[in-house]
């Protein structure tokens, strides 16, 4: 990225700094061109260029650049099909995530998945799925090859709050919390089971972090729209588990800005809701923090502009793309890369 | 060469390639240190120990979950779903994760495991227990189906089931965890998508899976007998993939063909061979083909009615001899 | 440990096999060099032999059924080769189109109806047009036993009645016992049916003196039969002279293509072997030309033997360059045979018997009683003249008459 000058940093008022500046600028790397890029990806739906459906992240950067930061290459996720800034945070370009949304041969998965399936094994991203809490046995099962293996990876589960209801979530938490498998579990609670407040359709108040005692497990609520206090929690428990000491669960609180997916006006929001939660949007709170740190101004616009230059340059390249060749129609059904049933 | 009992061969496989190989491991219900309801994994915890046997909480969907997640990261899990019935339960693994990970992914990811379970009726269990379900999963692009019907092909289907990339559904049949066969030392390792012939003849085909193979069988022999009918019997083992080949040559030299089928009529496996013999090898039929099944009912559990459901040796005789002379 | 067990490449030009018997069943132990089923080709029956030891675990190919060359048909031993499912499916994905993942037959093959309401399956709608029967008829037959459906066993009965005409007329004569001809009597006539017609045969034949070659047979007749086990007959004689000769007429030794007479520097000679109800084959003896008599009449006598016992495989029948015809056993005088393309010539050896001679001697000419026999060949006029094949025959003749044989015998 361009350098702008970075001020020294000075003792600070906000206690030790565990994080240090490279991380935080880190932080607030990935949030900026997770915003951006999905600013653009709610554009390029309006246009028409990505077509289907696409579930965007506005508002939930924090929770995916905190985790993304903190996990290791080598450590697993998996997300939902909300999991734009998830794979983005894992360090995918932009021209694969947008190629794919734009379902262009030059999509992480060639157009083949989807926006509800983004996947890229070489950054660890093991699949974004559309089933509601699939992921999180699956995710149970990366963690027992790890942990079978003497591997030291840790596989990080990302869900709505609206997954907390659903059978594959409580039998995956017991699975993991019995196996004390080497698992994260992240519930990013934006408030909204589609377009139902959570608190309509869940027994208790905090969907995940209440459930947790069920399963042996702490409960533990934070601000998801704090990307330091992401970072920290989620080192802690990513360190739990490669050290051995089982399975976490984190009720990250957050907000998503726009409708559930991209035909959701969201019109069911009480008034003055979303304005509230803005003035907590996690970009303006890093960059605060980044102020705070001393980090001069021009540092920041850097940041900023390299990542529109970015996405302008993602966005012209995907345009430019063509659509996959028909070939891929009937590949890679089957492990011979064919779709054969029969002789 | 040993005398093992089809619930031995389960054993026998998982063991073979349990040793051969440290990646597969097995887990399920009361798999491990009870051997399993069926007693068909007994003596599997003792040899390879508690990590890689591992007994689960009743969670198909974790069991499959957590299967699917191995397989995609290194592991070849073998998962049991104890009764065959309870697929339903989990049946999004399959239906909807790990049969279209790898096409969605564009192939950046694979599920190399065996689902082994529980299959078909003649138990007495009632009709939520009893059921052949492997029609249900021969109709889902990219798993791969088996229901073998003797010891050596349990040992043998297993084995090529284990060594497979793909995710692959085992149909043991209940009825048949008793039976007995001969299997020979040594590896055995068989082919997926192979039928076998196991009885030459040349005035009619029948096409018959697990339970229903041994009573095809019985139903040629008194055929030949008593009736002067011929019969070619194939034990179909695969249906996905489908060894069509075999079929539609049987069906070329004895130009009619009949199915034995144990799951409930509408959609069973037999209709879709049904369709590509009439498609296919139209010009070779001398007449209608005939699928014999279980009538469109649950099970019940009372066992002098639950005889009449599935098809028996004398069902098939009666039928095929009707057909043949009409 | 496990052996796929395929069809094997049964001839050059050979596809396909369908395989009659198996002499082994599902679980029989096999021993390697065992015979495991017998195949039929359009050219000859063969006998495959397992190539290992095992147990016959699995037959997926049974009798009565057509297997391509190099397909499975069998495994044996206790399981199928330990081959990665994913290679063999790649192979289906390349034969079929997803669009088209079952094949739907093109043909079209007479109606399901006769022309009286009468149903005709499937199958023997297909038979009837392949055989060129009369679907009228067969509707009419079926109305007149009383059914109302025309099947295989109806189409069987009818080309049995009629083995490769349609229709006979409607004021149906009484006939006399048929006979269907096996496939490879068919196949045979066929052959012989299209060297006929594309080769000018030209018959020409020479009469020769056998006497002294007689006097030899008799006189080591005992000797050969002890040593040998088979009985010294007068063909060896006739074909080692054959062989002597055609180096002399390397143009009778040749094939020919139609433009081209391509001379062979080896003499592979064919015997046409009579198989009463199994038609004519010609068993080949490789490097004829380089065998002595008793090389030679023993090399005959193996491909004979093998033709009669049904062993013979294509390479037995493969590339002749000369053959005989031996029809001395029938009595005949001369035979005419058909040639065996592309050779370009064919020798036809018959009955040698007492006949009354002239013998010149330095005392004057004499009748004496001698032993006679014809010697004839067919030609390819294409090929050479008449002038070209009587001088070859000439000088057959000569070596028959004056070669020192009991030279050939003593060594």
């Amino acid at each position: 990225m361009k350098s702008g000058k970075i001020a020294a940093v000075r003792s600070d008022p906000v206690g030790n700094d565990d994080i240090g500046l490279e991380r935080r600028l880190e932080l607030f790397r990935l949030q900026v061109e997770i915003r951006d890029c999905e600013k653009r990806a709610h554009d390029l739906f309006l246009q028409n260029l990505i077509k289907g459906t696409s579930h965007l992240s506005l508002g939930q950067e924090a929770v995916a650049a905190g985790f993304g930061v903190a996990m290791r290459k080598g450590d697993k996720s998996f997300c939902t099909y909300r999991g734009h800034a998830h794979t983005l945070a894992r360090g995918a370009s932009m021209e694969g995530m947008l190629g794919e949304l734009m379902l262009r041969d030059i999509g992480l998965m060639r157009g083949k998945g989807g926006s509800m399936h983004l996947t890229s094994v070489e950054h660890g991203v093991l699949g974004s799925y559309a089933i509601i809490g699939a992921h999180l046995p699956i995710a149970c099962g990366s963690a027992w090859r790890a942990q079978y293996l003497g591997e030291k990876d840790v596989s990080v589960c990302f869900f709505g709050d609206g997954t907390t209801n659903i059978g594959a979530f409580h039998e995956a938490l017991n699975f993991a919390a019995v196996w004390k498998l080497p698992v994260v579990f992240v519930c990013e609670n934006n408030l909204y089971m589609e377009y139902t407040p959570i608190g309509d359709v869940t027994a208790v108040k905090h969907p995940a972090a209440d459930r947790a005692s069920s399963y042996g497990l702490e409960s533990i609520v934070i601000d998801g729209n704090d990307a330091d206090e992401v970072y920290r929690t989620a080192y802690a428990a990513l360190e739990k588990a490669r050290d051995g000491g089982g399975p976490s669960l984190i009720e990250c609180l957050t907000y998503r800005h726009s409708g559930h997916s991209r035909a959701d006006p969201a019109k069911y929001r009480p008034p003055g809701e979303l304005e509230e939660w803005l003035k907590r949007d996690p970009l303006t709170i890093y960059r605060q923090r980044l102020e705070e740190f001393g980090v001069a101004e021009d540092a920041i616009i850097a940041i900023e502009s390299e990542s529109k230059r970015k996405v302008e340059a993602a966005t012209a390249t995907c345009k430019a793309a063509p659509q996959a060749p028909v070939e891929l129609l009937t590949a890679d059904v089957y492990a011979d890369g064919g779709w054969a049933w029969r002789n | 060469m040993a005398e093992l009992t089809y619930r031995e061969a389960v054993a026998h496989g998982i063991a073979q390639e349990m040793e051969r190989d440290d990646r597969v491991v097995f887990l399920g219900e009361d798999v491990g240190k009870a051997g399993g309801v069926f007693k068909a994994t007994v003596g599997l915890y003792e040899k390879f120990g508690s990590l890689r046997v591992r007994d689960t909480p009743i969670s198909e969907q974790a069991i499959l979950g957590a299967a699917m997640g191995a397989a995609m990261t290194g592991l070849r899990p073998i998962a049991e779903i104890m009764f065959a019935d309870f697929v339903a339960v989990c049946f999004d693994y399959i239906a909807n994760e790990m049969s279209k990970l790898r096409y969605m992914s564009n192939g950046q990811l694979s599920c190399p495991l065996v689902i082994r379970t529980g299959n078909g009726g003649g138990v007495r269990f009632g009709a939520q227990h009893s059921q052949s379900v492997e029609n249900w999963t021969m109709m889902i692009p990219g798993v791969k189906v088996v229901a073998p019907s003797s010891p050596i092909d349990v040992v043998g289907l297993m084995a090529a089931a284990v060594r497979d990339p793909d995710p692959v559904i085992f149909h043991e049949h209940k009825a048949l965890y008793a039976t007995k066969g001969e299997v020979p030392d040594g590896e055995i390792v068989d082919t997926l998508g192979t039928a076998k012939i196991l009885r030459s003849g040349s005035d009619c085909t029948i096409a018959a899976l697990a339970l229903m193979a041994p009573r095809a069988l019985e139903a040629a022999d008194i055929l030949a007998r008593d009736h002067s009918i011929n019969a070619e019997v194939i034990d179909v083992r695969s249906l996905v993939p489908l060894d069509t080949k075999t079929i539609l040559g049987s069906v070329a030299k004895t130009g009619r063909l009949f199915t034995v089928e144990e799951n409930p009529r509408l959609c069973g496996w037999g209709a879709e061979i049904a369709s590509i013999v009439a498609d296919e090898a139209f010009w070779d039929l001398d007449g209608p083909i005939v699928r014999i099944t279980t009538p469109h009912i649950p099970l019940p559990a009372a066992d002098h009615l639950e005889d009449l459901a599935l098809p028996s040796a004398a069902r098939i005789v009666d039928k095929v001899r009707r057909v043949l002379n009409g | 440990m496990s052996a796929t067990v395929v069809m094997p490449q049964l001839g050059e030009t050979v596809a396909e096999g369908k395989i009659l018997t198996w002499f082994k069943s599902v679980g029989d132990e096999i021993r390697e060099g065992e015979n495991l089923f017998e195949v039929e080709t359009d050219k000859v029956t063969i006998d495959v032999q397992a190539v290992v030891s095992g147990r016959l675990s699995e037959i997926r190919v049974g009798a009565g059924s057509v297997a391509k060359v190099g397909d499975v048909v069998a495994v044996v031993g206790s399981a199928i080769a330990d081959r990665v499912a994913a290679t063999n499916m790649t192979k289906l994905s390349a034969e079929r189109e997803a669009f088209e993942e079952v094949s739907t037959p093109i043909d079209k093959f007479g109606p399901a109806k006769g022309p009286n309401g009468v149903r005709v399956t499937p199958l023997a709608r297909r038979l009837i047009a392949q055989a060129g029967l009369d679907l009228n008829r067969l509707a009419q037959e079926a109305r007149q036993r009383g059914s109302n459906r025309i099947a295989k066993a109806d189409v069987r009965a009818a080309t049995r009645a009629s083995p490769s005409t349609p229709a006979p007329p409607q004021d149906s004569q009484k006939s006399g016992e048929v006979i269907v001809l096996n496939a490879v009597r068919l196949k045979t006539g066929e052959r012989l049916a299209e060297n006929w017609r594309n080769i000018p045969h030209v018959f020409q034949a020479i009469e020769v003196d056998f006497t002294a070659i007689d006097r030899v047979r008799r006189k080591y007749k005992d000797a050969f039969q002890q040593a040998h086990g088979f009985s010294l007959t007068y063909l060896p004689f006739i074909a080692r002279a054959a062989c002597l000769a055609l180096e002399a007429f390397p143009n009778v030794n040749a094939r020919f293509d139609g433009k081209a007479l391509t001379l062979s520097p080896e003499t592979h000679l064919g015997i046409a072997v009579d198989l009463s109800h199994n038609g004519l084959v010609a068993p080949v003896v490789r490097d004829a030309g380089d065998l002595a008599l008793v090389g030679l009449a023993k090399a005959m006598r193996r491909q004979i033997e093998k033709a009669r016992a049904g062993k013979l495989t294509p390479d037995d029948l493969a590339g002749g360059t000369y053959s005989i015809s031996n029809n001395g056993a029938f009595g005949t005088s001369f035979t005419a045979p058909i040639i065996n393309a592309p050779q370009v010539a064919i020798l036809s050896a018959d009955a040698i018997r007492l006949k009354p001679a002239v013998v010149s001697t330095s005392e004057g000419d004499f009748l004496a009683p001698r032993m006679m026999g014809m010697i004839g060949q067919s030609f390819d006029h294409r090929a050479f003249d008449g002038a070209y094949s009587a001088a070859f025959l000439s000088r057959l003749k000569q070596i028959l008459e004056d070669r020192d044989w009991g030279d050939e015998l003593d060594g």
